[in-house]
């Protein structure tokens, strides 16, 4: 990977990025598609579901209707989250068996995150990754991610809490047995925001050209700013819909 | 008969598996969670070839899916699995 295609921070509907995240992976896959760092936003709000996860175990559907939450089933494992209007998303998609992003997965997920947890450390918070695939700060999740391996394409997506709109929680219905071992009651406690930590408010659209500064440099690569190709835009409405169906989100 | 069993991993990820069964005889299984597996159609594919089997065939048909196709499991091991369904089938 010698360049690294940068979308530029822009807020999206959640079916949008979705089938955007999906065209870009599909198109690098097959080999008609730049490496590309895409940074994102939600509106309005949403809960993503991992591709495994039922979603009547993990969301309160009633609760997210009734607030205008959207809900979707990620193309990638994982967990539920919920995506609100501080959270500063970014995806990243390679080529399979691009040398930059190792084979072993568990390895890859630390090799995508440096760059990110070396963002943070430029704002001055003391992040770590911590496995499978959090980055945390005081033992507190900042930032999570998800992968898939699909279409001859790697694409790794994951939040970086900037704030969020902690009153959107109850969309979860989170398991306490999913907590314990972290040591945290609930989600609440679980996560903590760069707000919270560093007291004041940042710039989304700074803090993810920060990111991207960190790819260009952990990735040795050149940054190339750039937008969505045609043919991404062409694929994205199909993919949308299926997205938005209720086929895809009931499915499990 | 129907039924489920959770486990939650070291790592965190959380293995939900729901086994229907007639007489010893799998019917439906539903493999759910916030794990990774890659690639992520092996699930469903392990899901289809479990239907109509016994569980003394469980092992087999699984191991033999991995083993032919280079799938990876993040956050569970495959015995894990197995030995879910299979307490959940017998």
């Amino acid at each position: 990977m010698d360049r690294l295609r940068v979308i530029d921070f822009a807020a999206g509907d959640p079916f949008y990025n979705m089938a955007l995240d999906e065209a870009i992976a599909r198109r690098i896959g097959s080999g008609r598609g730049p490496p590309t760092l895409r940074l994102y936003g939600w509106s309005p709000s949403a809960v993503s579901i991992g591709y495994f996860q039922e979603v009547r175990e993990e969301v309160d559907l009633d609760f997210c209707r009734s607030k205008g939450v959207e809900v979707v089933r990620r193309l990638t494992g994982g967990g539920a989250v919920i995506h609100t209007e501080g959270e500063l998303t970014y995806s990243f998609a390679v080529k399979e068996g691009d040398p930059a992003v190792p084979k072993d997965v568990q390895g890859s997920y630390a090799r995508i995150c440096t760059p990110i947890v070396a963002a943070l450390r430029r704002l001055g918070v003391d992040a770590a990754f911590r496995p499978i695939n959090d980055i945390e700060v005081q033992g507190r999740k900042v930032s999570g991610s998800a992968q898939t391996r699909r279409f001859g394409a790697v694409l790794q997506h994951g939040t970086l809490l900037l704030d969020m709109d902690f009153a959107l929680l109850p969309a979860l219905t989170v398991r306490a047995e999913k907590l314990k071992d972290k040591g945290a009651a609930d989600v609440r406690g679980r996560v903590t925001t760069l707000k919270e930590i560093l007291r004041r408010d940042l710039n989304k659209e700074r803090v993810g050209a920060l990111v991207a500064e960190e790819f260009g440099r952990g990735f040795e690569c050149e940054l190339m700013r750039g937008s969505t190709s045609k043919e991404e835009e062409g694929l994205v409405p199909e993919l949308a819909e299926r997205y938005r169906s209720r086929e895809w989100l009931f499915r499990r | 008969m129907e039924r489920s069993a959770t486990r939650k991993f070291s790592g965190g990820k959380l293995l939900k598996v729901t086994v229907r069964s007639e007489a010893g005889v799998i019917q439906e299984v539903r493999i759910t969670g916030d794990f990774f597996v890659h690639p992520e159609d092996a699930v469903e594919d392990m899901e289809r070839a479990l239907r109509g089997a016994t569980v003394t065939a469980v092992r087999g048909i699984l191991e033999g899916k991995v083993e032919g196709g280079g799938i990876t499991t993040v956050g569970f091991k495959l015995d894990d699995l197995i030995s879910m369904i299979e307490g959940c089938a017998g």
